[in-house]
């Protein structure tokens, strides 16, 4: 047993897995309250990466900021956050509410719609090329903890760090405020809600904003970690967030996190051990192939996810 | 329904079908000798101008722009660019080929600028009589067998890459083992094959990996990298990739360095520690005779950071004008004779000496460069 290798991969997976994570809540959080698959909502982690690039870009880039590292972070991670909670308001405000009667297929197909708007405003506003956070300018890789099989770059225990604390933050916020017992009686049952004297319109709004501010908050983190943003960078982690959600059960907070995490170690441990498994006849081009195996597999045998519950119909 | 419908109905689909046969009669009649007013004649730019590695595509085009500014104001002609965005797909880059095939005034395609590109549009370009001259096509197949009769490269292929790479690793750096990643496209596949058939047949131990095109992470390739790895070969069109690459190497303590093929040519995007990389151009930036070049480069475009892919193309472009212009000399040309008078070229090169053609349509003679990479700066090899 290679445990350098295993303790390397665990690292990894747990960078990819808090990324994953953090889309697979604003995945849930939506889906929760509006019944509705926000399809745009990996997009809008690639347009915090580009407010991220965009700030680093401006405070003097990596090579030279002109502001302290872990404030040039903190910077980043809540101009991305805030610039994608309005982002999303904006997206329910314009796309989704005025869809909310109408069948199911309507918003989803709005959603496909900002989608692609939004890869094409990114794309006409900051061309084509990809942009590099030259991350590795700004924290040399060595820099971190070295002991033994076990080596984690600083930006790896930051970009971890702050997931966890996010995902944190989120489950105190749902389980011990108001604005959260307001979140969870609109995913209850809307209408029982509003005649309780909740303002489900904003209440909707909120859950928008931050699950919005989640995704761009991933998207700072992808680009911290692993350097290189793009335009289209939103399809794969937002397939893949999806995936985290359905698999810890859509609409579960809980479940969000722990199947980001699940998916995230998923894909690291396939690409490390999936030639061994199969004896050569499957190279690591296929991590992918097992991620949405496990994605079939659990729309199959457990539709609810891990943490989800079974829809009970009245009949 | 009344029988007066079904017969206007099917009145209706026949014309339909009649006239879309005509038109396609026409346009194929159309496209094999074109006869071209030599006043209005444009290059059409095949390459990709967005997706992963527009970088490539946008540097090509920059320079084959500056080229036939260039080129009109010395010889008092005409020549326009029209661009063609492949965005790094086959499909696509079909698509492409059609536009130009039926454009009349595209007396010349300059590129593809992908080998994938030139598989999926060179027959279309064929037909038409069309030559197609790329500044980074690299594949061996493009040329082996002469499958496309009216495609032309500026640059050296694989199948001089492959055994120079292999001599270089498994020589000069000595290198025992040795990890080849390609990235599962039709350029890095047969590439990252070839050369881990020469590494072997030097008993070099060789193991394989893969990754996307657009993948950003490759944390968990580089922990199946051993620490008794030597060198990592990566087959990549994509310069950020193979730097974050290496990075993520020395992120995990390995010693391996990264030794990137051509299409991770770029000092401004791969700038490892250590590492090298080879390509089908020298750099101009070592060239001294080449400054003024530069500098009037430097003044038209406002991207001035570029590597080889485009004064490649600029090259191309010059092929093709050159071309042209002497089968404009009657003041009327056909894409035909426009091809036959590329095959026969033979202009000064800014890379030195003269550029011309094999028979099978690749430049001759030439080499891959060889760069060495430390802490961020190019260095010539050799």
């Amino acid at each position: 047993m290679d445990w350098d290798k295993i303790v390397q991969l665990l690292v990894n997976g747990m960078t990819l897995g808090s990324v994953y994570a953090l889309v697979a809540l604003g995945f849930s959080m939506i889906y929760g309250i509006l019944k509705l698959l926000n399809l745009a909502h990996g997009d809008v982690l690639m347009v915090g990466a580009f407010i991220g690039w965009g700030i680093i870009s401006w405070l003097g880039g990596a090579q030279d900021p002109s502001v302290a590292v872990w404030l040039l972070i903190v910077l980043m991670l809540l101009g991305a956050m805030v610039g994608c909670g309005f982002l999303g308001v904006a997206i329910e405000r314009f796309a989704y509410r005025p869809l909310r009667r109408a069948p199911r297929i309507a918003p989803l197909i709005s959603a496909l719609g900002v989608s692609f708007f939004l890869q094409n405003s990114v794309l006409l506003l900051f061309g084509a090329d990809y942009r590099s956070y030259e991350t590795f300018d700004l924290v040399d890789v060595e820099v971190g903890i070295s002991w033994g099989p076990l080596n984690i770059w600083i930006i790896r225990i930051v970009v971890i760090a702050s997931a966890f604390a996010m995902m944190a933050g989120l489950w105190l916020l749902v389980t011990r405020t108001k604005l959260g017992k307001a979140m969870r009686a609109t995913a209850f049952d809307r209408e029982a809600a509003a005649m309780m004297g909740i303002d489900v319109d904003r209440v909707i709004v909120k859950t928008f904003f931050i699950g919005s501010a989640l995704a761009g908050a991933a998207g700072i983190l992808v680009g911290l970690v692993f350097g290189s943003i793009n335009h289209f960078m939103g399809f794969s982690y937002g397939l893949k967030g999806f995936t985290a959600a359905v698999v810890g059960g859509i609409g579960s907070i809980p479940g969000a996190m722990f199947g980001g995490l699940f998916i995230g170690l998923s894909e690291a441990f396939s690409v490390g051990y999936i030639e061994d498994l199969t004896r050569g006849r499957l190279g690591s081009a296929f991590s992918d192939l097992v991620v949405f195996l496990i994605l079939i597999v659990f729309m199959i045998v457990r539709p609810q996810g891990i943490f989800g519950k079974p829809e009970v119909k009245k009949v | 329904m009344s029988k007066g419908l079904i017969a206007a109905s099917l009145g209706l689909l026949a014309a339909a079908v009649l006239v879309t046969s005509a038109l396609a009669r026409s346009e194929a009649a159309a496209t094999p000798a074109q006869i071209a007013a030599c006043t209005n004649v444009s290059l059409g730019f095949v390459g990709p101008l967005t997706g992963p590695v527009a970088f490539l595509g946008q540097e090509q085009i920059s320079w084959l722009r500056f080229g036939v500014q260039k080129y009109n104001k010395a010889n008092k002609t005409r020549f326009k660019v029209a661009g063609g965005d492949t965005q790094l797909k086959a499909p696509v880059a079909r698509t492409v080929a059609r536009r130009f095939v039926a454009d009349r005034k595209i007396m010349a395609i300059i590129g593809p600028s992908e080998s994938q590109a030139v598989r999926v549009g060179g027959n279309l370009y064929e037909k038409a009589g069309l030559a197609a001259i790329s500044g980074s096509a690299t594949a061996t197949d493009l040329t082996k067998g002469r499958p496309y009769t009216t495609f032309f490269r500026v640059v050296p292929n694989d199948a001089i890459q492959g055994p120079q790479v292999v001599a270089f690793v498994a020589g000069n750096l000595g290198a025992k083992n040795v990890v080849v990643i390609d990235s599962q496209d039709d350029y890095s596949i047969p590439l990252a094959s070839g050369i881990s058939r020469g590494l072997r047949a030097r008993n070099v131990t060789v193991s394989r990996e893969s990754v996307s095109v657009d993948d950003t992470d490759f944390s968990s390739i580089v922990a199946n990298v051993g620490n008794n790895v030597n060198v990592v070969v990566f087959a990549t069109q994509n310069a950020t990739s193979a730097n974050t690459l290496s990075n993520q190497l020395r992120e995990q303590g390995k010693k391996a360095i990264v030794f990137g093929t051509d299409g991770a040519y770029s000092p401004a995007q791969f700038k490892p520690r250590n590492g090298y990389v080879s390509v089908f151009a020298p750099d101009l930036h070592f060239d001294r005779k080449a400054r003024a070049l530069i500098r009037e480069y430097n003044r038209y475009s406002k991207n001035r950071t570029f590597g080889s892919f485009g004064p490649a193309t600029y090259m191309a472009g010059l092929a093709a004008m050159n071309a042209i212009a002497r089968a404009c000399a009657d003041g009327t040309a056909t894409r035909s004779e426009v091809t036959r008078l590329v095959r026969s070229t033979n202009i000064p090169s800014i890379f030195g000496g003269t550029l011309r053609f094999s028979k099978k349509g690749d430049p001759l003679p030439t080499k891959f460069v060889l760069y060495k990479i430390t802490n961020g700066t190019y260095s010539p090899v050799g």
